[in-house]
């Protein structure tokens, strides 16, 4: 299409039509699998489960979004449980607040898709979630350019140390907020938003936030991460993201911009993870206090890319959704042969002669673990009481098996079991 | 005379109390190609970083068309028309061959985040072009079978030519040529003359190039600059250089020229 010559010219648009048809055509099947998860799935599993489904899709958010930091660009963020803070307490503050102002309590206002289906279908109260929502993620974001502007020209380990200070700092912060959480409308109504700002529950943690999310929530956010995330890993905006992690010097070199990438990296992490945090603040079951979201957080997060593979996406979110399953499986320890088994041969058929070694590996680690088993059986230990032991083990052997991560910087279809392995991106079709 | 495409004048720099180079002076008129040679450790390198951004020069000036350079940042440079290749290769590794290209072609780019989001048709008309251009370029430089695969992965010869490839994917105006010829077998030397000779006028550049073999120095540059301990100690044409007495005994160390 274009001819051979020899200087870049700004080239005509694509046909417009079919171009914003592809464009907005993921939103509707993100759409369709969040009402999928929501009306399908969830009367299927019951509550406890819903609510690991709900976890998983924000772990799927939180890492994914910390990956474009991590995994695309290379630099290392432990501090990204921090965003999600800043997200999840401007959010929630926001709802509970509002809410007494409009109607007088803060209690649900939402309809169908908030889990409400009485109100009908979408309500002045979800509107006001999804604002609260976004409204916690720019303010990440914002917080996102803040901490990058000045650390961002640092490197590796230095920049690790300013992400968790900044970690840090919102917690305290957090912790010194005024724990007194007005629950009388009147109260309320008397307070200015100064006032609001700074009553955020203290050690205590914030309280009485409405319960707004919802398997369709969680996982029409986290699907739009995923879509954000891939279209930018494939595309040149992103590719100027992976030449930083490949090499500073020759990505300057071809005329990226360090920093201002490095920041703007960081500004669309801090916005996802201000959204998850959102998500978390108004879930069911969930503690929204700055215990919660220290850097202990953080590290699960990291934890999840690592494991993903740095820079594979899918890799990410499949980490995230192992590692939230795992220590609610590991509350009654299965048989672990059966899965063992499909590994070893998923192994064989991937890597074939190479798979050799792996599947031995996963042999030996499942004979291990049915013996911890049945040992435990047999002296009436009550494997339960010691799952975040095994949830760690099981760490130590996926990194000792796949010191790469899942995928390494490959995403899941770029195996194919059969097949000949692929290089880690193709050609924009 | 016409004012010079580049315009390089009194560039100096020196680490501690050692000068790297000094007085560095050049001009360059569109599609010249000119060598930059000298012992190891002569500067040449040097050169190129101060011309790149990557070091600061003390004294000096660099201008591009009349646009001074001096004190841009790296991507600067390269956005203002510069663009090189390293000694060492510093390709994208873990990505693949197109990749690497593709990455070039992002400078010239108009979109943002919003539109790679979401996937406007400005976006999607630069990136099937930035496709086009690349596979383009890779074709130029015998890589199209190998457009998929890791750049870690091809053989020392390839590395070299994707390097160029990368750099022109940022359509410069001018090229800086770090030791293009390094690690190349014989044969592969030959076909990398006359590509270079071809780049000129397939992609409207001017070339600046440091290289070890003079079998490639001599037979390609029209004038050659002759760098030692970061003193320019001779400019003119290869033949003009091979007689300089200076020349032969700060560079080639001695009574005979090799060829």
């Amino acid at each position: 299409m274009t001819s051979a010559n020899a200087r870049w010219v700004a080239p005509r648009p694509a046909a417009a039509g079919t171009t914003w048809l592809y464009s907005l055509l993921p939103l509707l099947a993100a759409i369709a699998l969040a009402a999928a998860l929501h009306f399908g799935l969830q009367p299927a599993i019951g509550p406890f489960r819903t609510n690991v489904l709900m976890n998983i899709g924000i772990n799927v958010i939180l890492a994914v979004s910390l990956n474009i930091v991590n995994g695309f660009t290379g630099q290392f963020s432990i501090g990204h449980a921090g965003f999600m803070a800043v997200g999840g307490y401007t959010a929630a503050a926001i709802t509970y607040y509002t809410s007494f102002r409009v109607w007088g309590d803060a209690l649900m206002h939402g309809g169908v898709l908030s889990g409400v289906p009485a109100n009908g279908w979408l309500t002045a109260g979800d509107a006001l979630f999804v604002g609260s929502c976004l409204a916690g993620g720019l303010l990440a974001a914002v917080a996102g350019y803040l901490v990058g502007l000045p650390s961002l020209r640092l490197r590796g380990d230095y920049l690790a140390i300013v992400t968790l200070g900044f970690g840090e700092i919102v917690r305290v912060l957090l912790q010194q907020s005024d724990s007194d959480i007005p629950y009388l409308a009147a109260d309320v109504q008397r307070m200015s938003v100064w006032q609001m700002a700074r009553h955020l529950g203290g050690a205590l943690g914030f309280s009485g936030v409405p319960f707004y999310t919802t398997p369709f929530w969680v996982w029409l956010f986290a699907a739009v991460t995923l879509l954000v995330a891939f279209r930018v890993k494939r595309s040149s905006y992103g590719r100027a993201f992976l030449s930083i992690r490949e090499d500073e010097t020759a990505a300057e070199a071809m005329g990226v911009a360090l920093t201002r990438f490095k920041v703007r990296a960081f500004v669309l992490a801090a916005f996802f993870a201000g959204i998850a945090g959102g998500l978390f603040a108004h879930e069911i079951g969930t503690a929204l206090n700055p215990r919660e979201l220290g850097f202990m957080k953080s590290f699960d997060i990291v934890i999840m890319v690592v494991l993903g593979g740095m820079g594979s996406i899918s890799g990410a979110a499949l980490a995230a959704a192992i590692l939230t399953i795992l220590p609610e499986v590991l509350r009654s320890p299965p048989h672990v042969w059966p899965l063992g088994l499909v590994a070893i041969v998923f192994v064989l058929m991937v890597r074939r002669k190479a798979g050799r070694r792996a599947a031995l590996t996963l042999a030996a680690v499942t004979v291990a673990l049915e013996a911890v088993r049945a040992a435990a059986l047999w002296q009436g230990v009550n494997l339960a009481d010691y799952r975040m032991v095994l949830y760690a083990l099981s760490l130590v052997v996926m990194m000792i098996v796949r010191p790469k991560g899942l995928f390494g910087v490959r995403e899941i279809w770029d195996y194919r079991p059969l097949g000949r392995r692929r290089a880690a991106t193709v050609a924009v079709g | 005379m016409m004012e010079p495409l580049l315009d390089i004048r009194g560039l100096s720099i020196s680490f501690g109390g050692l000068k790297a180079v000094a007085d560095f002076d050049l001009q360059l008129g569109p599609r010249d190609l000119q060598g930059l040679i000298g012992p190891n450790g002569a500067g040449k390198t040097t050169v190129f970083n101060l011309l790149t951004g990557i070091y600061r020069p003390q004294a000096g000036s660099v201008r591009l068309a009349g646009r001074v350079l001096t004190g841009l940042r790296p991507h600067q440079v390269a956005a203002a028309g510069i663009a090189r290749t390293f000694q060492a290769s510093r390709l994208f590794g873990n990505l693949s061959v197109l990749d690497n290209v593709r990455i070039g072609c992002h400078l010239r780019t108009r979109h943002g985040l919003p539109g790679t989001i979401l996937r406007t048709p400005q976006q999607v008309g630069e990136e099937r072009a930035i496709l086009a251009r690349s596979v383009h370029l890779l074709s130029t430089f015998g890589l199209q079978d190998r457009r998929d695969e890791l750049a870690c992965n091809l053989p020392y010869g390839d590395r070299r030519r994707l390097e160029m490839a990368r750099a022109l994917a940022t359509d410069p105006q001018v090229l800086l040529l770090d030791e293009p010829a390094a690690g190349m077998n014989p044969p592969e030397k030959l076909a990398l003359r006359e590509l270079i000779r071809g780049l000129r006028e397939r992609f409207d550049v001017t070339i600046l190039l440091i290289e070890h073999d003079m079998g490639v120095v001599m037979d390609i540059c029209e004038r050659i600059t002759v760098l030692d301990y970061g003193v320019t100690i001779a400019v003119g044409t290869p033949a003009e250089v091979q007689r300089d007495p200076r020349v032969i005994e700060a560079y080639l160390g001695g009574d005979t020229v090799t060829k």
